[in-house]
C-alpha cells in the first residue's frame, strides 16, 4: 500500500445491527463540511441515507485463487472503487458500511490484495459503532461481533446514556480485553467529532510509530479459546533478521486463519533502520521507517490480536528470534 | 499495411499527432465504441462525445455519473452508467432511457441485432427486438461481463466461479449450462470463429475454454490484472494487456495449451493496458501506461510503429473505425488523439 496523497481515503463502518451506524453515517453526511462524499451502502440499510452519492452493494466476499485459504476479498468494493475513481469529480472520502453480521477481514484484505484498489484509494480506518446497552451479549452470542471489535481502530461506544457507570465499566473492560490498542469514544446518539473518526491514516505504517503508548504490555488472564485477546511482547535485544522472517512468516502461513490483526516496530541487529509492520490475517505490509531517533531506547514490540494465541508459543517464538 | 519504420519513440510528436486533433479535456475517458465511421467515447463525468472525420465532436449529456460501459445497436450507442440508467443514444444525440436503477450501476451493456442486455448486480435484463418487458437471467453474483456469440444465439454471463452459457432455442427460450472454474471471473469474450470463450480474473490470468468439449485451462505469468484483451485476425491470436510486453496467445488449431505466446516489448517497459486489433490484419495498437500507443504486427515485432506519444496518462481506450482510416485513442487524463491512420499518398 503506497502512500501518494492521491489516494482517496476509505473509512470502513462496522457494528451490529441497530448501533447506530446509519445514525452516524446520516451525521457525518449532513454535518457541512464541504466536501465530497461516497457511501457505499449494504442492501439490508437500517434507514434511508440522505447523499447525492450511494451506491448499493452487495457484499459478495470472493475467495483469492493464489493457495492462501484465509485470504478473501470483498468483490463487490473491488468493481465499485475502481468505478468511483472514474469519476471526473474528485472524491474527499469513501465511507463503505458494512452489514451487521460482516467479518471486516474481507474488506481490510481488499486494500492489500487487488493492486487497482491500493493504488488508488488507502484503508483509513475501521471504525465500529458498538451498543454500550447489548454488546456484552452480542460478544458472547456471535463471533462476528468479536472481530469487528478487534479489527477497530476506532470503537465508537454508543448509546452511553442507556447504561449506568458500573455497565459502561463492564462493557469498555470487554472492548479492551479484545482489542486494546482501539480507541474507545462515548458517544449518545454517535455525536462525534469527524476528526476523531474520518483520515486518521489509522493503515499508515507511520502512524504505527505514532501510537506508541498502544505498545505497552498487556496483561491477560486465560480465556475460552474462542474468544478473541491480545498479547504484546516486547525486546531490549535486537533481533535476528533471518530468525524473525522464519518464524513469522511460518506463523502467518499456519496460524493466519486466527491470527486477525498484527503489529510491530522491530529492531533488528546491524540495521539502522526501525522496520514497522502490519497484517491482517496472512497478509502483510512492511517497510523500514527510517532511523530510530537519537537518545531514544532501541527495542522491538511487537503487538497479536486473535484467537487461540495461547496456543502459538509466541512467546517462545518471539524469544528465539533474538540475537546470540 | 505499411510500417512506417522502426523508430524509437522521441519526445516530440509523431505524424500521427501532428496531422490529427489533440484534445485536452481532462475529464477520464471510460472507453469508446466504433459505429461506421464514427467513434462514441465515454467519460468519467456522464458525457458522451461523438467524432467523426473532420467535424468538432459533439457533447451529449447522457449520465450524471460514470459511463460504465458502451456498446452499439446498429446505428445506435449503448451507454450504462453508476447513475443506473441503461441508455440508447442516436448518432444524432437523441437519448433514449431503456432502464433505471437508481442506486444500482449498469455495469455492462451489449447488443445484437436489435436484442439488447444490460446487467445490474447479478440480474442480465435482456430485451428482445421491439419488447417492452425485459427478461431476467439470475447470476449467483454480481455478474463481471457479459458477451454474445457471432450469431446471437449464446450469451455468455462471466460472475464468481466461472461462466454461465445461456443458450436460445428455436423457440427463442433460452436455457443456461455452467463453465466451472473457480475465483473471480470478469470480463468475457468468444473467439470471432466462436471455438473459444475467454474470461479475465481478479488473478493476474487469463481463463479459456474450448467450447465443443469444454476443456479449460488458464494464460498466466501477467504482472498485473488483464484488463484488456480482443481477438485478432480471425481468431488467430488472442491478445492481451497485463505485462510489460503485449502478449500475443496462438488461437489457430487446438488453442494455446502447450503453447508459447509471442511477446511484443515496447521501448520503455511500461505497462500495456490496452490492446485494440487492427481489423483485418495480424497486427494490433497497444496502449500503456504513460500514454504512449504503438502499432505492431504479430509475428514481425520489428515493424512497430509508435502513434502517440507518452502523456503520462494511462490508455483507457483505443478505437479504430471501420473503413480504418482513422484511429481515437483516449486515457484516464482525459487526452484524446483523434488522427488519419495513413498518409495522403497511403491511402
Amino acid at each position: 500500500m503506497g502512500e501518494t496523497n492521491k489516494q482517496v481515503p476509505v473509512t470502513v463502518l462496522t457494528g451490529f445491527l441497530g448501533a447506530g451506524k446509519t445514525t452516524l453515517l446520516n451525521r457525518i453526511l449532513t454535518e457541512q463540511h464541504g466536501k465530497k462524499y461516497a457511501v457505499i451502502v449494504n442492501e439490508f440499510g437500517e434507514q434511508g441515507i440522505d447523499n447525492d452519492l450511494v451506491v448499493d452493494a452487495d457484499e459478495e466476499v470472493f475467495e483469492m485463487n493464489n493457495g492462501c485459504i484465509c485470504c478473501t476479498v470483498r468483490g463487490d468494493l473491488i468493481r465499485i472503487l475502481s468505478g468511483l475513481m472514474k469519476r471526473a469529480d474528485k472524491l474527499d472520502a469513501i465511507i463503505v458500511e458494512t452489514t451487521g453480521l460482516a467479518d471486516p477481514a474481507p474488506v481490510a484484505q481488499t486494500f492489500f490484495v487487488d493492486q487497482d484498489v491500493a493504488d488508488r484509494t488507502k484503508l483509513d480506518a475501521i471504525v465500529t459503532v458498538a451498543d454500550a446497552v447489548h454488546l456484552s451479549t452480542q460478544l458472547s452470542d456471535h463471533h462476528e461481533a468479536e472481530e469487528q471489535i478487534a479489527f477497530a481502530d476506532v470503537v465508537l461506544l454508543n448509546k452511553i446514556d442507556l447504561v449506568d457507570e458500573s455497565g459502561l465499566e463492564v462493557v469498555k473492560e470487554r472492548i479492551k480485553k479484545i482489542n486494546p490498542f482501539a480507541k474507545i469514544i462515548h458517544t449518545t446518539k454517535c455525536g462525534v467529532s469527524l476528526s476523531e473518526i474520518l483520515n486518521l491514516d489509522a493503515f499508515n505504517l507511520k502512524r504505527i510509530l505514532d501510537t506508541e503508548p498502544d505498545f505497552l504490555t498487556s496483561d491477560h488472564d486465560h480465556e475460552h479459546d474462542d474468544d478473541v485477546t491480545s498479547l504484546s511482547f516486547v525486546s531490549d535485544t535486537p533481533l535476528d533478521m533471518e530468525k524473525f522472517q522464519d518464524w513469522f512468516s511460518k506463523l502467518l502461513q499456519t496460524k493466519g486463519q486466527d491470527i486477525l490483526r498484527t503489529k510491530g516496530i522491530l529492531d533488528f541487529t546491524g540495521e539502522n533502520d526501525r522496520y514497522v509492520f502490519q497484517g491482517v490475517h496472512m497478509l502483510m505490509d512492511a517497510s523500514p521507517m527510517g532511523k530510530w531517533p537519537e537518545g531514544k531506547e532501541r527495542n522491538s514490540r511487537l503487538v497479536f490480536i486473535g484467537r487461540n494465541l495461547e496456543s502459538m508459543n509466541l512467546k517462545e517464538g518471539f524469544e528465539n528470534c533474538k540475537s546470540a | 499495411m505499411k510500417a512506417d519504420s522502426n523508430k524509437f519513440p522521441e519526445l516530440n510528436k509523431t505524424k500521427f499527432e501532428n496531422r490529427g486533433k489533440e484534445f485536452k479535456l481532462g475529464i477520464p475517458v471510460t472507453n469508446a465504441i466504433t459505429i461506421g465511421n464514427s467513434v462514441a467515447v465515454g467519460f468519467g463525468d456522464g458525457t458522451v462525445r461523438i467524432f467523426r472525420s473532420g467535424q468538432i465532436s459533439e457533447v451529449i449529456k447522457a449520465h450524471s455519473g460514470v459511463v460504465l460501459s458502451i456498446s452499439k445497436d446498429g446505428e445506435d450507442i449503448l451507454t450504462g452508467g453508476d447513475d443506473g440508467r441503461f441508455l440508447k443514444i442516436s448518432l444524432d444525440g437523441e437519448i433514449n432511457e431503456i432502464a433505471n436503477f437508481g442506486s444500482r450501476w449498469v455495469d455492462h451493456v451489449t447488443a445484437y441485432n436489435g436484442s439488447l442486455v444490460c446487467t445490474s448486480g447479478n440480474i442480465v435484463y435482456l430485451w428482445m427486438p421491439n419488447k417492452k418487458e425485459p427478461k431476467l437471467l439470475e447470476h449467483e453474483s454480481t455478474i463481471g461481463g457479459v458477451a454474445f456469440d457471432s450469431k446471437g444465439r449464446r450469451l455468455a454471463v462471466s460472475r464468481y466461479g466461472g461462466v454461465t452459457l445461456w443458450k436460445k432455442d428455436y423457440s427463442n427460450k433460452w436455457s443456461s449450462s455452467n463453465l466451472i472454474w473457480k475465483g473471480s471471473h470478469n470480463k468475457v469474450i468468444f473467439s470471432t470463429d466462436d471455438r473459444f470463450l475467454v474470461t479475465s480474473m481478479q488473478e493476474n490470468q487469463l481463463h479459456f475454454w474450448r467450447l465443443k468439449d469444454k476443456t479449460d485451462s488458464f494464460m498466466s505469468g501477467y504482472g498485473a490484472k488483464v484488463k484488456s484483451f480482443a481477438f485478432v485476425y480471425d481468431s488467430k491470436f488472442l491478445v492481451t494487456s497485463g505485462s510489460n510486453e503485449a502478449i500475443c496467445w496462438p488461437f489457430d488449431g487446438n488453442g494455446p495449451e502447450g503453447r508459447k505466446p509471442i511477446c511484443l516489448p515496447y521501448v520503455g517497459n511500461k505497462l500495456v493496458t490496452f490492446v485494440e486489433p487492427f481489423p483485418n490484419e495480424n497486427a494490433i495498437f497497444t496502449g500503456l501506461s504513460d500514454g504512449s500507443v504503438f502499432l505492431s504486427e504479430i509475428e514481425k515485432s520489428t515493424n512497430t510503429i509508435i502513434i502517440r506519444s507518452f502523456t503520462e496518462s494511462e490508455v483507457t481506450t483505443i478505437a479504430v473505425t471501420e473503413d480504418c482510416s482513422s484511429i481515437l485513442i483516449g486515457d484516464i487524463g482525459g487526452n484524446i488523439l483523434w488522427t488519419s491512420i495513413w498518409d495522403e499518398e497511403e491511402k
